[in-house]
């Protein structure tokens, strides 16, 4: 197809959003069909694009010289893409039907969909310059979304969200300065384009700005010590913790390390480095520091909240491995953790829509009343602890065998760490299950008369997702050669 | 001819899925027919495919490399049958049983899926397979675990998870390198890993090695992973608890022979630190669990003390890695088996009948209730080691083939701790038998009278009674085959 339809696909979601709140509608139902119909359409374009890869790029605008804002469709964003593309029709589906208990429903259906945009910006960038462009406004087309019920709490949630996101935004820029004058071609390109002779003079300073951007672009990616503002989010809508603050923008900023690492550095010079140990030990601190605080937490979100952030690590840890197995895992996790996260955050949402309880001691019982929800929820937290059979695992295993292939002594402490990590998860989600399903013997079942499972509309996504979470456990060699193929450059 | 590895293990696991999903039955009868039939038949297919060799069968592809595989070798067979015994005979205990707690249809549920998960573990024909079937043999083990609903069972249940993920992991850290390095992940005696790997990451291996076994032994409550079992064992159900602590433990016995036998190898552990610490911590499990169980008032919690002990006989006869030892542990695994449920049945019978928990309540309990206690006695003394019982045999091979090993200081110090195990064994076990049937004169135990369980609880008692002594008695077909498959596990020239 013509590379001119990967702009359409990117500008598509903006002039719809931009239309919803201008159009008078009659009904709610007709704001639905309209949004839902937007962006299944552009999903369907996204596909297409996707089948029918367009080989050049597109070049919006040339500034000057090798400055230009670009698109392009490479395998790692044809990855990214496809999965942004999948989630984001079901996802407004469910919003769709969870927001009617929420208020200004269409400046936040305006804001959803450009963020739908603005993410397939960043997974179709073709160069640092336009990907950091998206990734600045990523940060601010989802600040209304956070900030979106007005609470005090949410307005420093919000206010937190921006210092750390333009902080991060800002190193991140260092990184871009660099990469756009030491390359020799400001395109992304696998293995690296800066220029080697540079690299090998001023091999320190060239480490310490890539640490600089790593833990920039690490933000967003909730990388310890900047992860507080994750958590802290949750007090945004559900469908907006589960599809944003669980895949679109946190997932963005794992693949922009990946671009930065494996098509800006370069792997090879990065690995066996004292850069590679700095940040591979910052990302274990995390997996730990996420599941251990994510066992701690007794609010539903702000648990699975950490489970991210946790999970997100699992991704980075694949990436810092550094080699192309350590980032084929990671593709692989940052899929099929979406899936897992998002079917879990769509399961607390329903529960939270339903019932109005925010925190875990109170969902005693709730199995019985939500059968349906709670299966799905007891499979997401399966797949989470990595239970063979399940997505979960195949991306673990995945992760594990490139860290043991890589001969890094540290990366077998990480195969450690992701293994606590599993337990704990395996505790944290697995004590919300117990408790659902076996409440005290002298549990009265009145109180939770009143629970239900949600309509078709959540219900629908949900089974999508644990479909998917199954399948792609039980078929999952397709996906992981896929992805081996995106990391070795030939796809 | 292959596919019938399959129908075992997933026509349980399908009707009791089934079962779960179904709206309630009408009438509790529905119910006990349903249960019966499916475990009457899962047993019927278990032992059609023991006795039929047929190939392995590969299910689907769970990574690039490896297949979840099924196959049935000596081991196995031998596993599942016992399995399978135990499974069907508790179940109809439960019948009667479970006409005193709740949730029936959960029960009998959960208790059909379990079978076919222990069998797909028995059936398990590669590494993957087993760690597939181990962690879901913990996760749908724990509602049974769970059952009462008690906050003492939800405590338990969430310590047992805890323990049984912790030791699921640090196996899965050493499954990680074994699929890295080996050649193969199907069973093989003598193992997998070429010498070349193992010389060159010594360190690592023996670590992994390490790692494995602690984390497996974790399932068959080796110190100091131990502390769930006291726990969770007792807080289940009557016969949840016979068939948790008679077989599913057996599982982690299960996966220790399969890795420290067939995947990394007894000639690269024999003599290392790792064959050390094990036996060390087998044989102080050994004696603590005695301890334990001896000082324990309350007769299911001193039940499950017991089987800490117990199983650490095995997993001695299995670190000292020589034929008569392996051949006792693996007589010991049935032998444990059949004593250990039949003991816990006897307990529940007596819960269920008189709502005695306590072993100082069961004073003159004898009068009542003869054949049920006969019935504990006569297992009592298999467990104790006196002829002509199972448990005389298991521990005669374990001793002696300890004591042929040479090995330095274990050889005779495995035994002497065995013995006064033993003795232990006697003291928290008898006073039962003792204080049941000679409560002292003039003391008043008609409370007890016309307590007798129905058939139904008592025929599974009696054949477990009469499988210990029939082994007891009638041993050689067994351990011979056994020893046969000793050798052959050993990699040793016959």
């Amino acid at each position: 197809m013509n590379a001119f339809y990967l702009f359409l696909a990117v500008l598509v979601p903006f002039v719809g959003g931009a239309l919803n709140p201008l159009i008078p509608w009659k009904k709610r139902r007709h704001m639905l069909w309209y949004l839902e119909g937007l962006v299944t359409l552009n999903s369907v374009l996204v596909w297409m694009l996707l089948l029918h890869r367009p080989l050049e790029k597109f070049t919006l605008v040339n500034f000057t010289g090798n400055l230009a804002i670009a698109f392009q469709l490479d395998g790692l964003g044809t990855v990214f893409a496809g999965l942004i593309s999948f989630l984001w029709p079901l996802a407004t589906l469910y919003a769709f039907e969870y927001m009617t208990k929420e208020k200004h429903e269409k400046t936040f259906f305006m804001f959803y969909t450009f963020t739908y945009g603005v993410t397939l910006g960043i997974a179709l960038a073709d160069n640092f310059l336009t990907m950091y462009c998206f990734y600045e406004m990523l940060t601010l087309v989802t600040l209304p979304l956070v900030m979106h019920t007005l609470t005090r709490e949410a307005i420093l949630a919000s206010r937190k969200y921006l210092y750390y996101s333009i902080g991060g935004a800002a190193f991140a820029f260092i990184g871009m300065i660099f990469v756009i004058t030491y390359g020799e071609t400001s395109d992304f390109l696998l293995g690296g384009v800066m220029n080697a002779a540079k690299l090998s003079e001023g091999r320190n300073l060239f480490l310490l700005i890539y640490v600089f951007s790593f833990f920039g672009f690490g933000v967003k990616a909730a990388v310890c010590p900047f992860n507080s503002w994750l958590p802290q989010a949750g007090v945004a809508p559900t469908p907006v913790t589960a599809l944003l603050h669980a895949v679109a923008v946190v997932k963005s900023g794992a693949f922009a390390i990946m671009r930065l690492t494996f098509y800006c550095f370069g792997a090879d010079f990065l690995r066996g480095t004292w850069a590679q140990y700095l940040v591979m030990g910052a990302v274990l601190v995390t997996i730990l520091y996420g599941s251990s605080m994510a066992l701690k937490e007794t609010h539903l979100k702000r648990r699975l909240a950490y489970s991210t952030v946790s999970n997100l690590s699992y991704i980075l840890f694949g990436v810092t491995v550094m080699t192309p197995a350590g980032f084929a895992a990671g593709i692989c996790h940052m899929v099929f953790h979406a899936f897992m996260k998002i079917c879990s955050f769509f399961c607390a949402g329903a529960v939270m829509h339903q019932s109005e309880r925010h925190y875990i001691h109170q969902l005693d019982g709730f199995a019985r009343q939500m059968p349906k929800v709670f299966a799905v929820f007891t499979a997401a937290s399966f797949a989470l602890m990595g239970v063979p059979g399940l997505c979960g695992f195949v991306s673990k295993w995945n992760l594990a065998d490139a860290a043991i292939a890589s001969g890094n002594v540290m990366a077998y402490a990480g195969v450690g760490a992701l293994l606590v990590s599993a337990l704990l998860t395996a505790m944290y989600m697995l004590g919300i299950v117990v408790r659902a399903y076996f409440p005290k013997a002298d549990f009265d079942y009145g109180t939770v008369a009143d629970v239900r499972d949600p309509n078709w509309m959540m219900l629908a996504p949900l089974l999508v997702f644990v479909v998917c979470i199954v399948g792609f456990g039980v078929c999952s060699v397709p996906f992981t050669e896929l992805f081996a193929a995106v990391a070795r450059g030939g796809f | 001819m292959e596919h019938c590895l399959l129908l075992p293990v997933f026509f349980p696991i399908l009707a009791g899925v089934l079962l779960l999903l179904k709206r309630d039955f009408k009438e509790r009868r529905s119910l006990l027919v349903y249960t019966g039939a499916v475990l009457v038949l899962g047993g019927a297919f278990a032992f059609f495919a023991v006795m039929v060799p047929a190939d392995g069968v590969t299910l689907f592809y769970l990574t690039k490399e490896f297949p979840i595989f099924f196959e049935l070798d000596t081991l196995g067979r031998f596993f599942s049958v016992t399995v399978t015994l135990v499974w069907v005979l508790a179940g109809f205990f439960s019948f009667e049983y479970m006409k005193h707690e709740k949730n029936e249809k959960r029960y009998y549920g959960v208790y059909l899926i379990v079978f076919g998960v222990l069998l797909g573990l028995d059936f398990a024909g590669n590494l993957i397979t087993l760690y597939l079937f181990y962690e879901l043999m913990t996760l749908t083990s724990l509602p049974l675990v769970l059952h009462t609903q008690s906050r003492e069972a939800v405590m338990a249940g969430l310590r047992y998870l805890f323990f049984s993920f912790a030791g699921a992991y640090m196996a899965l850290f050493g499954i990680y390198f074994i699929c890295h390095f080996g050649t193969t992940l199907r069973f093989t005696a003598g193992g997998v890993i070429p010498a070349g790997a193992l010389a060159e990451h010594k360190t690592l291996f023996l670590v992994v090695a390490f790692l494995m076994i602690l984390g497996f032994g974790v399932k068959a409550g080796m110190f100091p992973l131990h502390a769930w079992l006291p726990a969770a064992h007792p807080v289940a159900p009557g016969p949840a608890s016979a068939a948790l602590s008679g077989v599913i433990v057996k599982g982690g016995v299960l996966a220790v022979i399969r890795v420290v036998y067939q995947m990394i190898g007894v000639d690269f552990l024999r003599g290392t630190w790792v064959q050390t610490v094990w036996m060390t911590l087998a044989l102080i499990t050994v004696f603590m669990g005695s301890m334990l169980a001896f000082g324990e008032p309350a007769l299911k919690k001193r039940l499950a003390y017991s089987t800490v002990s117990q199983l650490s006989y095995i997993l001695f006869g299995l670190s000292v890695m020589q034929g008569e030892a392996v051949t006792g542990a693996l007589l010991h695994v049935a032998a444990h088996a059949f004593i250990k449920v039949a003991l816990f049945l006897c307990a529940a019978a007596i819960i269920y009948r008189t709502g005695c928990t306590r072993v100082d309540e069961l004073r003159g309990i004898g009068r009542g209730m003869p054949v049920t206690l006969w019935c504990y006695t006569i297992v009592s003394l298999g467990l104790i080691g006196i002829p002509p019982a199972s448990g005389f045999v298991s521990k005669w091979l374990l001793a002696s083939g300890s004591l042929a090993s040479g090995i330095p200081v274990f050889s005779w110090l495995g035994p002497a701790v065995l013995l006064v195990s033993a003795l232990l064994t006697a003291g928290y076990l008898l006073p039962v038998t003792m204080k049941g049937f000679f409560p002292g004169e003039g003391y008043d135990a008609s409370r007890f009278t016309g307590k007798e369980p129905p058939l139904i609880m008592l025929v599974p008692l009696l054949v477990f009674a009469a499988l210990t002594v029939l082994i007891g008695l009638l041993p050689n077909g067994l351990t011979d085959s056994l020893y046969t498959y000793a050798v052959h596990l050993l990699t040793l020239e016959v």
